[in-house]
């Protein structure tokens, strides 16, 4: 920093004395690339001050008095701008930091809740998975049964970021205990809503849709926490289906129990589970309705499921003006035959 | 040889006199105008913290020497309500936006040495020392 | 957009006007006047939504930490004038069959 300012002092004399005489803007061009020079070198306001005092006292030495005095007062006065950018540029590297630490964990978390769609033949599967920050607060899991069944899990906690995303790996490692695949879907909802409800914070709690796709059967049986209605495209009459099924939140009530719901899948039905990331997109102050959710999924119909999902989520992300509000997760389940 | 200057500090006026002190002191031992408007502005942080939180206190200004630099010490000393939680205190990046605490960690940062012994009840000593560049 | 929360003493119960959107940012607001109320024995309180057009899961939480803090001090409270919109995320989430929500007219007083 000394050895900076030293270096340029005769410098800014020399641009100073010849701006004086010519005010010409190459002067003015040159001074701007010392303050640069100065500013990565993190040189204060007052130095920057006391080395113009110094210039001007060599360049005139004759100097008024008044002056002199004047340039003493400004410096005073500018002692606690340097203040405030020396903590503007600690809160930087401190951010720094964070950011740093937080995409660490966002990599961690991609890794811990990695689910992978199962190949299944005749059924196409598409999923996608936003967060609106680094982390994710919804979840989705696919598993296979060893019978055939496809068992789908969408979960989706209250609030975004990092609480939301800490609290979606106890979802995932109490899951993990479960044989899900033989463990009807209510049975699946009711144990981890005994796990969330003695670990969770009491403002907060998850919304869950988990249900069971049996090919053999042509069936999906499915229970809700309190999640998000989805849908079911019907081929037949090209109209979407509600499927509402009821459950209170997980982690509310203790010994809280959950209806299961069965619905028959026909060919080329297209079964859609969503969190409310997807829902309550919002376009500037107005609110997406679901109508139009389901207007822009009818758009992509004829795409396979992946491309579908991706590009559903494209059009919201544009929607928003690239800045999701909150997770968006979407989970399409083709029944090709 | 190493004499000890004093101001005590009771009223808001009392703080334009500390600074005035070492001010004067810091030009006397050569320090250049820029450290002299850092030290001027520490003093007061100090002194501004005795007349607001401890009412009563006392800032001392010395000259130090070791073999290679010398410098000005100061210490401020209270017999206020101390401060319970120093670490929220000395929290860095909000004292000049008028946000956390007293403005230590500013103080801390216009002088080269910092220290700072408090109990709650029992008041706040803050040593500070600046070095000639 | 902000939030605004008006404490109305009526008799022995206490009426919260809550007007604005209620999410992550708001819902802060909302807890902290709500909160030592419910914590507090004996109070009862209701809670009025009409003016309220938007709500999130946050909003869901605070209301849902009530709920938990009131079973424990015994105070008790109840929603009125839920819009339809909000009244839509009481529903499908389940809490609608445990928090008791007053006559969801929308606009109307009960």
């Amino acid at each position: 920093m000394e050895e900076t300012i030293r270096k340029n002092t005769v410098k800014y004399q020399k641009l100073l004395q010849k701006y004086i005489e010519t005010q010409d803007e190459k002067s003015l061009y040159d001074l701007e690339l010392i303050s640069k020079a100065f500013i990565k070198k993190n040189i204060l306001p007052e130095e920057l001050i006391n080395l113009h005092i110094q210039a001007m006292e060599r360049i005139y030495p004759q100097l008024l008095e008044e002056y002199k005095l004047s340039m003493e007062f400004l410096l005073e006065a500018t002692v606690f701008y340097g203040l405030a950018l020396q903590e503007v540029d600690y809160l930087r590297q401190e951010k720094d930091v964070l950011t740093s630490e937080i995409s660490v964990a966002a990599n961690m978390q991609k890794t811990l809740l990695g689910t992978q769609r199962p190949e299944v033949s005749g059924l196409d599967i598409g999923a996608i998975s936003v967060p609106a920050h680094q982390m994710n607060g919804d979840y989705h899991h696919f598993t296979k049964g060893s019978n055939g069944t496809i068992g789908i899990a969408i979960a989706d906690v209250v609030g975004k970021g990092i609480p939301a995303a800490l609290c979606m790996s106890m979802i995932k490692y109490a899951m993990d205990s479960y044989p899900e695949a033989t463990m009807s879907p209510n049975k699946v909802l009711e144990n981890l809503n005994r796990v969330v409800e003695r670990n969770i914070d009491p403002s907060m709690f998850i919304t869950m849709c988990y249900a069971h796709y049996l090919p053999a059967e042509s069936k999906l049986r499915l229970s809700s926490a309190g999640h998000e209605p989805g849908y079911i495209f019907r081929a037949e009459t090209e109209e979407f289906e509600e499927v509402r099924a009821k459950g209170i939140v997980l982690g509310v009530m203790p010994d809280a129990t959950y209806r299961e719901y069965e619905l028959a899948i026909q060919k080329d039905d297209l079964i859609i589970f969503l969190t409310d990331g997807v829902s309550e997109c919002r376009d500037g102050d107005r609110f997406i309705e679901t109508e139009e959710l389901l207007e822009v999924i009818r758009k992509y119909i004829d795409l396979p499921a992946q491309e579908l999902v991706e590009n559903v989520y494209q059009y919201f992300e544009k929607l928003q003006d690239f800045q999701l509000r909150d997770d968006f997760t979407l989970i399409v389940l083709r029944k090709e035959v | 040889m190493n004499p000890r200057s004093c101001v005590n500090i009771h009223k808001e006026w009392d703080i334009v006199g500390a600074r005035q002190l070492g001010r004067e002191m810091a030009k006397e031992i050569g320090f250049g105008t820029v450290d002299q408007a850092r030290i001027a502005t520490a003093v007061s942080e100090l002194a501004r913290n005795i007349y607001l939180y401890a009412k009563n206190g006392q800032v001392c200004f010395e000259y130090i020497y070791t073999n290679s630099q010398k410098g000005i010490l100061m210490t401020a000393v209270d017999t206020g309500p101390g401060i319970k939680d120093i670490s929220r205190v000395m929290q860095d990046g909000y004292t000049t936006s008028g946000g956390l605490g007293a403005g230590l960690p500013g103080v801390k940062r216009l002088m080269d040495e910092f220290d700072i012994e408090s109990a709650a009840g029992e008041g706040t000593k803050i040593k500070a020392i600046k070095w000639i560049r | 957009m902000n939030l605004s929360v008006n404490v109305q003493e009526d008799s022995n119960v206490k009426v919260l006007e809550v007007s604005g959107e209620i999410d992550a940012y708001t819902a802060p607001e909302l807890k902290e006047t709500l909160m030592p109320l419910m914590r507090e024995s004996g109070n009862e309180i209701e809670v009025d939504l009409e003016n309220v057009q938007y709500m999130d899961s946050t909003g869901l939480g605070v209301f849902v930490s009530a709920l938990k803090a009131s079973k424990e001090s015994g105070s008790h409270y109840t929603l009125k004038n839920v819009q339809d919109r909000v009244f839509r995320i009481f529903e499908i989430t389940g809490l609608s069959e445990i928090i008791e929500i007053k006559a969801a007219i929308r606009g109307g007083n009960e």
